[in-house]
């Protein structure tokens, strides 16, 4: 058995006699990052980490507590100075039961011993982005390159006990020749060579795709999004679709109920927590409950908002296996491909602009869903079925059911990305979207 | 030696110590306990609460030229051995691929404690008062609308009390604890006409219970709230001519965050974050000479100012602060810096360098920045304007990774007439860019205020707390846009 399921059933054991529900979600971590700039690391951070996370819940009041302690006496200790705020507190809103543990399914394949490995000594790995984008003769590259191992232990009052372990891989870099940049991530469960190469690789392509600057004016325009960039913003619709940013006002779909149109036929976006090449993939959420992989928005229509018990009690829902116990969310995040062809983009949009990247997403108004970006990296103008050359930082300023009732087709290929500005890993390909609203400063 | 520390110092000292003698030429080790709780509620009603406390350390090596940091929460001896070890094994593993060594400046490092005094506890902010005050915010906003519903308001406060003491190889030993408090309101108005409108209140400051008292809350939201419902229900376009704009505190405040204080981050100029939050348009040929804006644009940069978010006396690697220019009379002037980047500009490190918490590694960081107040009044700045807009709130912001491109919405913004606000405008769109606007700047008040934020950096992401600020600024010869 082991140390941290040890400590967990301690905890609740002592506990389940002064609360009604205790759930204790215990993380270990070891991990490596190395961080790169002008080609060279910058620092390379470790970290050896514990941290235990407590829901207590008493005559339907909640509490939350986050511990970094791994000392089963020091988190009980921490409990009873917690004595009263829990009974000062008032009935929670969303208070439901902690559901009774059902026949979980786990996953395998979440481990990859070659992540353990690289752990030791990253710079193969590092060397590996490094070469993949000095294939573009780029000046210079700066990025990232991750490595971890982590066991995510829950026990609970109503005798679930769960233990997974997964290791983890996020690789990103970008690559600069002259004024010019490009950009690419990858993230997975599994130490995948050939696609960390490919990381330096891309963003080397980009860097040079084109050395000449282009000018446009404001207004709307067809665009190919990267994979980078339609994830970072399907990062945003997947945190909208948690019924919790519903219910706080952070939400477009506080406008939709379920079955209504928000986007185009084209458009499906599915929670996968169940593909373990993601790094996001679990097979029991923060209750217990066990998690399936399932649509949130099907061909247009909104299917799922993103629930745990206590969301889908106040909603009239079943939860859908993604608590967090205050916030349910994503795990792992899918749009479909489609038949473009990712080699002659430039062809396939015709009139245009192709963006590589992304940062930056802000919303004028949730629930309006009113929103801009900022591209970075290549942004580039493409006229005739040509790139004409690089617009430099440009912005996105539209709305999100504009953007998704525009998708018109994808490219063949899923990319598995993961990075600063995409926190839920996806599965994503380039996409085609028609009449977006494209600005920049006036002076 | 410091009194109730969550570990027994001597095992920092023996960390140094320990990391020298496998070769480190710098070696730091930070303790860090960070103790955040909160409230949440939605409308009336709770939703839960919630405590965090984060305790560990952080250590940094600087190894055959080569950068390591390490984080552990085990703090037993062999714990704190493990980090160290991982930290100087992982860093000389890299230092074969550095061309460059990496290396620190010699600073005039501190011996120091020091404490924000509160002068009512925050233990006095009891869960019973909190829920009270979100019930009070919630029950007052709703009843002073008139036209419009208010479907949603989320209420959150929360306390975070944060202790460090670090101990360098060169002599520093810095300890501190600085408590602090925040609120946080989401408010959704709803029109069956006009759609809805979105605001998030924030109030932050370090400082204890009395802030609540100061700060105002029910009063300052609802007030705003009913000024909010005037701009959902009557709001005009702003004019499509050039025209001067005025921006609120606010938006100024932001707007020199981004626009000054992240551009002159040493780190970004040299490109350390290059593939996270980007590099800067400023080069380091253009500190001290570069005209960035007209003469009434004076950014200050200062961690000192008591009671403020982003306060601190000494930085994470035991440099004293001090206020620093960053634009000075429309010139680049002084960059953010830690002793790695002073080191690369040949100059003193002006004590920049923060951590979020133990996991983290002190990088380039602001604290509270502001635009440099003038001496006119809101009216005189205004008389002479014929036609003209007043943003004075924004929601929606962002800016490139050069931190030269930039877009604010404003959210409570006016029409200006013959020198006095008229009418309500919705959504006006200022997207500018850096030069564009600090040249632009004909006229500065007397009003700064200075407003709360999160500032955020770094990988794994840092979230500090800051301040930004400034008086109303006006800007000649401005085209706003408008949301589509």
């Amino acid at each position: 058995m082991s140390i941290p399921l040890d400590i967990g059933k301690k905890v609740v054991d002592k506990l389940r006699p002064k609360f009604d529900d205790v759930a204790v979600v215990i993380n270990q971590k070891d991990y490596v990052m190395v961080k790169l700039w002008n080609s060279e690391p910058s620092v390379t951070q470790s970290w050896m980490d514990t941290q235990v996370s407590l829901l207590l819940t008493k005559d339907k009041k909640v509490l939350m507590l986050g511990l970094s302690v791994r000392d089963p006496e020091a988190i009980l200790g921490a409990v009873e100075n917690l004595g009263p705020a829990i009974q000062n507190m008032e009935e929670s809103e969303l208070y439901a039961p902690l559901p009774e543990p059902t026949r979980l399914s786990p996953l395998t394949g979440t481990v990859d011993k070659a992540v353990i490995e690289a752990m030791r000594d990253p710079s193969p790995l590092v060397e590996e982005m490094l070469e993949g984008a000095a294939e573009y003769k780029v000046d210079r590259v700066a990025g990232t390159l991750v490595l971890g191992k982590s066991t995510r232990t829950l026990v609970t009052s109503k005798g679930f006990e769960g233990v997974e372990e997964g290791t983890e891989l996020e690789a990103y870099l970008r690559a600069f020749k002259g004024e010019f940049s490009g950009h690419w991530a990858f993230g997975s469960r599994r130490v995948e060579k050939e696609m960390i190469r490919d990381v330096g690789a891309k963003a080397g392509y980009y860097a040079t795709l084109s050395s000449s600057k282009a000018e446009f004016t404001p207004g709307k325009y067809d665009v190919v999004l990267s994979p980078l960039v339609i994830g970072n913003l399907i990062d945003y619709i997947g945190f909208m679709a948690s019924a919790a940013a519903v219910l706080m006002g952070f939400s477009m779909f506080m406008k939709f109920k379920p079955g209504d149109k928000v986007g185009s036929e084209k458009f499906t976006l599915e929670d996968i927590p169940r593909d373990v090449e993601l790094p996001g993939s679990v097979s029991f959420d923060d209750e217990g409950v066990p998690t399936s992989n399932k649509p949130i928005i099907h061909e247009g229509k909104l299917v799922n908002l993103l629930h745990n018990s206590g969301t889908a009690k106040k909603m009239g829902a079943e939860s859908t296996g993604n608590a967090g116990w205050l916030m349910p969310s994503p795990w792992n995040l899918k749009i479909p491909t489609g038949d473009l062809n990712e080699e002659d983009l430039a062809r396939e949009l015709g009139n245009g602009i192709i963006i590589n990247n992304n940062w930056y997403t802000r919303l004028q108004n949730y629930v309006e869903g009113i929103f801009s970006t900022v591209s970075r990296d290549a942004t580039l103008l493409v006229k005739n079925g040509e790139i004409v050359g690089n617009l430099g930082r440009i912005r996105i300023a539209d709305r999100f059911t504009t953007l998704l009732n525009n998708i018109e087709n994808y490219t063949k290929k899923h990319y598995k990305i993961k990075w600063w500005e995409v926190e839920t890993p996806v599965k994503a390909p380039y996409v085609l979207i028609r009449n977006l609203n494209i600005t920049k400063p006036f002076i | 030696m410091v009194k109730n520390l969550g570990l027994d110092e001597g095992l920092l000292m023996k960390a140094v110590d320990l990391a020298l003698s496998e070769g480190a030429h710098y070696a730091e080790a930070r303790y860090q306990k960070d103790i955040m709780d909160n409230v949440v509620l939605r409308n009336e009603k709770v939703i839960g609460g919630g405590t965090e406390i984060k305790e560990g350390v952080g250590i940094r090596v600087l190894v055959e030229g080569s950068l390591g940091f390490a984080a552990t929460n085990d703090l037993t001896s062999e714990g704190l051995k493990a980090a160290v070890t991982a930290a100087i094994a992982r860093a000389k593993g890299m230092s074969r691929l550095r061309r460059v060594p990496i290396e620190f400046t010699d600073e005039r490092v501190g011996k120091a404690s020091y404490e924000v005094k509160t002068r009512k506890s925050l233990k006095d902010l009891t869960m019973e008062y909190r829920i009270s005050l979100g019930k009070e915010v919630v029950k007052e906003v709703k009843g002073s609308v008139k036209s419009v519903t208010v479907p949603v308001i989320m209420y959150e406060m929360g306390t975070h009390l944060q202790e460090k003491l670090i101990i360098t190889s060169d002599g520093a030993y810095i300890h501190s604890i600085v408590p602090r408090v925040n609120l946080m309101a989401n408010v959704v108005l709803a029109s069956q006409e006009k759609g809805t409108l979105q605001r998030m209140f924030e109030f932050a400051a370090s400082g204890g219970a009395e802030l609540v008292d100061e700060w105002r809350v029910t009063e300052k939201i609802t007030q705003e709230v009913e000024r909010l419902e005037n701009i959902l229900l009557k709001g005009v376009q702003p004019p499509s001519e050039e025209v001067d704009v005025v921006v609120g505190p606010e938006v100024v405040g932001l707007l020199v965050h981004e626009s000054s204080g992240h551009p002159m981050e040493a780190d970004r100029i040299l490109g350390r974050e290059a593939a996270q939050a980007g590099e800067s348009f400023v080069k380091p040929d253009m500190i001290g000479n570069y005209r960035i804006g007209s003469e009434l644009a004076t950014v200050v940069e200062d961690p000192t100012i008591p009671g403020s978010n982003g306060f601190y006396l000494y930085d994470d690697e035991g440099v004293p602060a001090r206020p620093r220019y960053l634009y000075k009379e429309g010139l680049i002037y002084e960059p953010l810096h830690n002793r790695h980047t002073a080191k690369i500009f040949g100059t003193n490190s002006n004590a920049a360098a923060r951590s979020m918490d133990y996991r983290s590694e002190p990088i380039v960081r602001m604290s509270n920045t502001y635009f440099k107040p003038g001496d006119m009044t809101f009216n005189e700045l205004i008389e002479d304007i014929r036609l003209g807009v007043y943003i004075k709130s924004y929601m929606e912001w962002n800016i490139d990774d050069q931190r030269w491109n930039q877009r604010y919405v404003g959210l409570e913004s006016y029409m200006i007439r013959d020198g006095e606000l008229a009418e309500p405008v919705k959504n006006p769109v200022l997207e500018i860019t850096t030069k564009g606007f600090y040249s632009r700047v004909v006229g500065v008040d007397r009003n700064l205020e200075f407003f709360p934020g999160t500032c955020g950096k770094g990988e794994p992401a840092q979230g500090v707390p800051v301040w930004f600020g400034g008086p109303n600024v006006r800007l000649s010869k401005i085209k706003l846009g408008v949301i589509q």
